[in-house]
């Protein structure tokens, strides 16, 4: 699924903690490991990282070390586009101050313009612990049948305990204002009409991909898919969350938060972003 | 303060109690034969009004709505409500997700089924205003009204039928919904700059000061002003009982903007319309809470606005067939046209650019509010009025047959 893996790190003090979990997922999946450093190459430097990766257990051999200098963003980017990267690994805050989610963090601005699918581990730990609860975005989007698709066979890699595919109903509201209209029992009809559709949708999906070892189960809300995904993790705790991206967003999609970027925030928790 | 005496007090209860009876019961008639219950509110406004009951049985419709002045300036006051309501409601259903994500093909096709039917609307009420009727003082801002009247569309009523045909979630339901939302936010900013204009001599803050004012506050209430709603709405709904603090806090706030645009000199219902934008925006108002905003003034305001309609205007004594004419097919065809070239020109096939074209010429709500506005203000006669009415209801009625003919052809 994910044949070659890069981490990009800074000398801080969760780079072990994100070796660790990087070289977890590295082994999962069977793939190459790049290490991304955007910096200069110092003998320090050098020492530190060969130090951090003996300590995982990671041998020259089987990594590959990048070193560039530049605006960070760009040259980790430009490294994973040169090497061919799958899966882009970094570390984020939970949180963005105000202005610096106007401006951009590395991390965030890294989801937001990769073109290899990123994960964005919000609290690595250097005894990485399981992906047991895994969240995918399940509202209908174009992309969204890849989405679950590789959601789950992320979840089977990994072996997850349970799944959960998130669908919303679209305009909730203005879809059932205007069923307002009708009888009681007309009403009750469109609302589970409603939620019939996109379990059905979820359900479509499912059936062109083998899940029998997992526990999937589907759940429809109502409202902004971004926000109700939020909560949702939030509420069950969840380890990690799975969606895809259809486009780059921009400073006017900070502006006017919408989709992805609603998530971008405040990271519910560590989140996999699929690309095509 | 003063206060309605018992007859009065009556009086107003017996005019409310039967506009809402037959509101329901011609909503309900419309039902039957799959029509929206708008179409029903304004024939019921229209029998129980001075063309029907005032010419059948004149007493009884001057003990109704003309026998107690103050009672009729209650009456006024409640039909004022309901139209800050409605205003308030179509910012509610306005999601700038889904205008986001239907993106340039949503703007094309709400830009270009705005621009025919304004310019052409302008071109014909500008050449014709004594036919016409409208007001050849304030010709410009008259003739500029009435093609903002007749390219608007009724986002309420296409969403019940895209629903009706199954076509909610397909892409083509989707890119309506999203230009009828686009349309309701120009619609509304080109309406108060040109409310500015036919002030600019009188009592307004002048054009610029205005048109100025309008984007400042439309930009403030959608990135401050929605993140306040956003901080306020968690607290309102863990702490207030629900939906009671929620529904009388978010309606408060609705008549406090209403009454700071009109205060400004853009009209209330700008301020109505853009915070209902901003609370339906947050995401901690919930879809329930949505739904019972919706229900509560969909089947009390709104009925009472649509209804008082007819209670204005008589329908047969200014009447001319000339004039509804016009208005008809000029407002269909141009409204037509102008989506379906902005679908084609948005690179949408043909046969969807057709029901694009007959779902965006759904009328029937927001383009009835700005002939009333118009005809309150003088800048058009009742006859102009009617027409824009007739043609709310001609076009609220067959754009759902005309949808699923466009759909069975494709």
């Amino acid at each position: 699924m994910f044949k070659k893996i890069a981490l990009a790190f800074a000398f801080s003090p969760r780079m072990e903690a994100l070796l660790a979990e990087t070289r977890r997922i590295v082994e999962t999946f069977d793939s190459e490991l790049y290490l991304i450093h955007v910096g200069q190459k110092t003998d320090e430097a050098e020492q530190k990282i060969t130090l951090a990766m003996q300590t995982n257990g990671l041998s020259k051999q089987s990594t590959t070390l990048i070193w560039k200098e530049g605006k960070p963003v760009r040259m980790i980017l430009e490294a994973c586009r040169e090497n061919d990267v799958d899966l882009l690994v970094t570390g984020a805050l939970k949180k963005e101050g105000f202005l610096t989610y106007y401006l951009g963090s590395v991390a965030r601005k890294i989801i937001r313009k990769s073109h290899c699918s990123v994960m964005t581990l919000i609290d690595p730990q250097v005894k990485p612990s399981k992906f047991s609860k895994v969240v995918i975005n399940g509202t209908q989007l174009t992309i969204t049948p890849m989405v679950i698709e590789r959601g789950i066979q992320f979840c089977q890699k990994v072996n997850t305990e349970q799944v959960h595919i998130l669908n919303e109903i679209k305009m909730y509201g203005l879809q059932m204002g205007t069923a307002g209209e009708d009888s009681e029992e007309e009403i009750a009809n469109t609302r589970r009409q409603l939620v019939q559709n996109e379990m059905d949708y979820v359900k479509n999906i499912l059936d062109n991909i083998p899940h029998e070892d997992l526990k999937v189960n589907i759940k429809v809300t109502g409202g902004k898919w971004a926000i109700e995904l939020a909560k949702f993790c939030e509420k069950i705790e969840a380890d990690l969350l799975i969606v895809g991206d259809g486009k780059r967003l921009n400073f006017f999609d900070r502006i006017f938060p919408h989709d992805l970027e609603e998530l971008l925030s405040t990271l519910p928790c560590n989140l996999l972003l699929i690309k095509r | 303060m003063e206060t309605l005496n018992h007859k009065e007090v009556i009086n107003l209860l017996l005019q409310l109690a039967v506009m809402l009876i037959m509101a329901r019961v011609f909503a309900e008639v419309a039902r039957k034969f799959k029509q929206p219950a708008v179409v029903g509110e304004i024939l019921a406004g229209i029998i129980i009004g001075p063309t029907i009951l005032g010419n059948f049985f004149p007493g009884i419709q001057e003990y109704l709505f003309a026998s107690h002045s103050m009672a009729n300036i209650a009456l006024d006051g409640f039909v004022q409500i309901a139209v800050v309501l409605l205003l308030f409601i179509a910012g509610l259903e306005v999601e700038l997700q889904v205008v986001w994500n239907q993106g340039k093909n949503a703007l094309k096709i709400a830009v270009a089924s705005m621009a025919l039917p304004i310019i052409a609307g302008f071109v014909v009420a500008f050449a014709f205003p004594e036919f016409l009727g409208v007001n050849i003082n304030d010709r410009i801002v008259a003739s500029t009204f009435f093609g903002l009247a007749i390219s608007i569309t009724a986002l309420a009523v296409v969403a019940r039928i895209l629903m009706d045909l199954d076509l909610f979630k397909t892409n083509t339901g989707l890119l309506i919904i999203a230009s009828a939302m686009i349309v309701d936010i120009l619609g509304w900013i080109v309406f108060s700059v040109i409310l500015s204009l036919s002030e600019s001599g009188q009592e307004g803050l002048g054009v610029l000061p205005t048109i100025g004012l309008t984007l400042l506050f439309t930009f403030f209430m959608l990135t401050l002003g929605k993140g306040i709603i956003n901080k306020t709405l968690p607290w309102v709904n863990k702490k207030l009982a629900w939906p009671g603090g929620l529904l009388s806090l978010s309606l408060a706030i609705c008549f406090l903007a209403a009454s700071f645009t009109e205060s400004i000199g853009i009209h209330a219902i700008f301020g109505a319309f853009i915070i209902g934008v901003a609370f339906g925006d947050s995401e901690h108002l919930t879809e329930k809470a949505k739904e019972i905003l919706h229900q509560f003034i969909n089947n009390i305001f709104a009925p009472i606005f649509f209804v008082s309609i007819g209670l204005k205007v008589n329908f047969i004594e200014s009447f001319d067939l000339g004039i509804v004419g016009v208005v008809v097919i000029v407002g269909f065809l141009t409204k037509y046209f102008g989506a379906y070239l902005g679908g084609r020109f948005a690179g949408i096939k043909r046969a969807e650019s057709v029901m694009v074209g007959f779902g965006m010429s759904t009328r029937g709500s927001m383009d009835i509010i700005l002939g009333l506005i118009a005809l309150e203000n003088g800048l058009i006669t009742e006859s102009l009025f009617i027409g824009l009415v007739i043609l709310a209801l001609l076009s609220s009625i067959s754009s759902g047959p005309l949808m699923a003919l466009a759909r069975k052809r494709s």
